[in-house]
């Protein structure tokens, strides 16, 4: 499975076209109802395509150092960086009425990280460790979903890895995707791990700041938009949830019974 | 034996798998189950067979049904080669091949050492992952043989 190791660098901006695509949408549905003023979606277009997304400095809660962190060469991919930051219970918070999450009442950290190209923000309460992809490989198993990557054998027990990019733009999805994974990061209290390109940076966020999705519908996983730093914030330990308790079974099997008719 | 190791072997008994290569991946099956592992032999296509059925092999004077584990893996087809191998296993009360790339070794694992594999595919083969257990640096993935084909393909490999 080499293909999980060749450099991020390797996407063309063909996908990050179809990301940036992808990402209007979901702004869309974010800005719906606003009123105040916004920049045209051209502009966000514009901007975002250049990569020149320049919010203002935020908080830097816990820097990364990876480029720092040796590549372990062990049976078990060992963290690079434990992201978790301890709370009571590891099962998800109930959300809030206005489908904000428990975990959001106040300012929160989150981490952002890239996959093909689209930015997406996760809260570090819901994240477990990151696990270096260099010079490992995933096991696959066969009758798996294709979102199913393998298992990655960590120190902690065996990490089953998702494919992020088919998980969060399933229609926009292509097999180049998969090539340049670097990173997974594992979600706290679950076996459960989403491959990554590039690991960002952590930032503070205000609630306020968030678009919060009311209706979670089809996507319970994503939380919301932050229009400031255009990216997506994912909901990780409700997509670990759904996963593990076998929900996401059913939704295959209602998605399949929908195509067929 | 002490009478403490012989409480914990009861409740953590060591199992012995035959391990095999599919597509650089390495599989175990229960040792209980191998009869025998054979050289590749000519397989005799059997017309009208399933697609998951290679044919059949003459073992000295039985007739074997070979199947496809690769199909039946989800895997493409591949060469045979000096590795390959077929493994005469019992399952569902019967007794048949299984084609693999090559056979490994018989490994000791502890019942304990045994993970859950995820349960997340509706695919039929989904469900005769065992489990999955780390050894010697690789990740096994162990295979419930029962279950490789449904009640009805068995009842159909009694009748090729």
């Amino acid at each position: 499975m080499g293909h999980f190791m060749k450099q991020a660098t390797a996407l063309s901006h063909g996908p990050q076209l179809a990301l940036q695509s992808y990402l209007d949408d979901l702004l869309f549905d974010a800005t719906e109802g606003l009123q105040q003023v916004e920049p045209q979606p051209d502009e966000l277009s514009a901007v975002a395509l250049d990569g020149q997304v320049q919010a203002e400095e935020p908080a830097v809660a816990m820097p990364l150092e990876l480029a720092d962190v040796g590549v372990a060469t062990e049976a078990f991919a060992h963290p690079l960086v434990q992201v978790h930051r301890p709370r009571a219970a590891a099962a998800p918070l109930p959300a809030q009425t206005d489908g904000r999450p428990a975990w959001a009442d106040e300012p929160f950290e989150c981490l952002l990280f890239d996959v093909a190209g689209l930015t997406l923000a996760v809260p570090l309460v819901c994240l477990g460790s990151i696990y270096s992809l260099q010079g490992r490989e995933l096991t696959p198993l066969f009758g798996q979903p294709e979102w199913f990557l393998g298992i990655l054998p960590s120190h902690s027990g065996n990490l089953n890895v998702l494919d992020t990019a088919r998980w969060v733009m399933p229609d926009r999805y292509r097999d180049d995707f998969r090539e340049g994974l670097q990173y997974v990061i594992s979600v706290q209290g679950y076996d459960w791990g989403l491959a990554v390109h590039q690991v960002s940076r952590s930032l503070r966020l205000d609630p306020e700041q968030i678009k919060w999705r009311t209706r979670r519908g089809q996507r319970p996983w994503l939380a919301g938009t932050v229009i400031e730093h255009m990216c997506a914030l994912l909901d990780v330990a409700q997509l670990a949830e759904l996963i593990s308790s076998g929900a996401v079974k059913h939704m295959a099997s209602a998605a399949a019974g929908a195509t067929d008719k | 034996m002490s009478k403490a190791a012989a409480q914990q072997s009861s409740e953590d008994p060591i199992l012995q798998w035959v391990t095999f290569k599919l597509d650089n991946e390495t599989y175990g099956i229960n040792v209980m189950q191998v009869q025998e592992v054979l050289r590749y032999t000519e397989i005799a296509p059997v017309p009208g067979a399933p697609s998951y059925v290679l044919g059949i092999i003459n073992l000295r004077g039985n007739v074997v049904t070979v199947i496809d584990t690769r199909q039946r893996f989800g895997l493409q087809g591949t060469e045979i080669t000096d590795n390959s191998r077929i493994v005469i296993i019992e399952a569902d009360k019967q007794v048949v091949g299984i084609l693999v790339d090559s056979v490994a070794e018989v490994v000791y694992l502890r019942q304990s050492e045994i993970e859950t594999a995820p349960n997340v595919g509706n695919d039929e083969s989904a469900k005769f992952i065992q489990g999955v257990c780390n050894k010697n640096g690789e990740l096994l993935i162990l295979v419930e043989l029962d279950k490789m084909m449904t009640e009805e393909e068995w009842s159909d490999l009694e009748n090729i």
